[in-house]
């Protein structure tokens, strides 16, 4: 059983302490993972500026939120990471029309796609966990691996994965469900748990 | 559409998971969310298996801005709001007028109080002795604090809205505010509001012809903007009198 390079506090206890409005809490929350929120928040919206406001907005939200946290349903850091993702996909998709740094996207959307170096997947780092998550995802087809990072770490939908890897769209909503049923059973047999 | 079905109900969490799920699909999936606890384990079950992806990610350390500006917005401008809110409201119901004198004559008098320190919020931005004639409403949270001032002149057709704290909404839905006819005819929608500072909406008519039979206002998390002719679909969040300022 393996766990995310996990801060060493008890998320759930920060938590619920938070959701009695205990700001040494929210502190700590804070410091310990506010890190990793602004790295997902920055695959998404790419510029520094909005994550940190995607950030900002997050950390909003579990103040005002956390007594809605349910230990049951997720981990942790599983709805942190759920809640960083929302902000992050609806701050992209609300200003997409009125963005500038459509151009920048594309780009890096297509390095993502033409260049094996700079698949984000290459990003992890050499610790067991993530060599586990590397080797499960190595698994998949190229595209399929291409597709579900385009969705996961760009916060991509169908259409655009599609325009990106100049695949028709019911090819990539397949590779997309495909790809994602075979991960969760690697994933599942290699006991790799979120954090 | 039935998103109880165990297939459907997997794939639409799968895809909103993954984050595929979008536009209208998504916020559908939103109220089913809120309203289906099958629909919450389905999701979480697909949130922990993408979780793990999320370990892929370098950390990023944030900006030392970002930490202060959270102070800054969620203790400092609110615990002052909420001080001088307070004192206001222990003056007025506790010692000058007594017990009996609460709920709209207490929210009313304060907001007298307060938009005659602030005379902006209404839009006049030099002292005047009295105020126009104007509708006013003070929305509390559940726990009875003061959380929302809104307020429009008599014939005008805009509504000024204030937040005296911030309103929890989650990602992808919006903070409606309803008026409740005292006849208790179906409340009508007046506009979103937002979760933090305030904002001019626009009125479909004059506050006269809109507020005139309106005896209290309320406000529910909706998963967009209400509609002309929609209902709340969900339980009010802050809830207020509605009282006229002349």
């Amino acid at each position: 059983m393996t766990t995310a390079s996990d801060p060493p506090h008890d998320l759930a206890q920060l938590l619920a302490r938070v959701a009695l409005q205990d700001r040494a809490a929210f502190e700590e929350v804070y410091r310990a993972t506010s890190a990793r929120l602004l790295g997902m928040a920055v695959g998404i919206v790419i510029r520094r500026d909005r994550a940190e406001d995607v950030l900002q907005e997050t950390f909003m939200n579990i103040w005002y939120g956390a007594a809605g946290y349910n230990p049951a349903i997720a981990s942790p850091m599983t709805w942190l990471i759920n809640i960083v993702r929302n902000k992050a996909i609806d701050k992209l998709r609300k200003g997409k029309a009125e963005r500038a740094s459509t151009v920048e996207l594309d780009d890096t959307a297509f390095n993502v796609a033409g260049d094996p170096a700079s698949q984000p997947q290459h990003l992890l780092e050499d610790s067991l966990l993530r060599a586990r998550i590397n080797a499960c995802m190595g698994e998949l087809g190229g595209a399929q691996r291409q597709a579900i990072a385009l969705a996961y770490y760009r916060g991509m939908v169908h259409t655009e994965i599609a325009e990106v890897l100049s695949a028709p769209l019911g090819t990539v909503k397949a590779w997309v469900r495909r790809g994602v049923d075979k991960l969760r059973g690697c994933l599942e047999a290699a006991g790799v748990h979120s954090a | 559409m039935n998103y109880l079905l165990p297939e459907r109900l997997d794939r639409l969490a799968r895809e909103y998971a993954l984050g595929t799920l979008h536009g209208g699909a998504r916020r559908r999936f939103e109220r089913v969310l809120r309203e289906q606890p099958a629909s919450m384990r389905a999701l979480g079950a697909w949130q922990e298996h993408f979780a793990a992806l999320a370990a892929a990610v370098p950390p990023l350390a944030p900006s030392a801005a970002v930490w202060n500006g959270l102070e800054q917005r969620l203790f400092t401008p609110v615990r002052r709001r909420e001080g001088l809110v307070a004192r206001l409201m222990a003056l007025l119901s506790g010692r000058a007028l007594g017990g009996a004198l609460g709920g709209v004559l207490v929210g009313a008098l304060l907001c007298v109080l307060l938009l005659r320190q602030q005379p902006a919020w209404l839009g006049h931005e030099t002292y005047r002795d009295t105020l126009p004639a104007s509708y006013v409403g003070l929305l509390q949270d559940g726990a009875g604090r003061p959380t929302l001032l809104a307020s429009s002149r008599r014939h005008g057709r805009t509504l000024t809205v204030k937040l005296l704290q911030n309103v929890a909404v989650p990602a992808g839905s919006v903070a409606q505010l309803w008026a409740l006819p005292r006849d208790g005819a179906a409340p009508f929608p007046v506009g979103a509001v937002p979760v933090t500072g305030s904002a001019t909406l626009t009125l479909a008519d004059t506050s006269e012809k809109l507020f005139a039979n309106v005896g209290r206002l309320a406000v529910s998390i909706e998963p967009a903007p209400a509609a002309p002719g929609a209902r709340p679909s969900g339980e009010f969040v802050l809830s207020g009198h509605c009282v006229k300022l002349w």
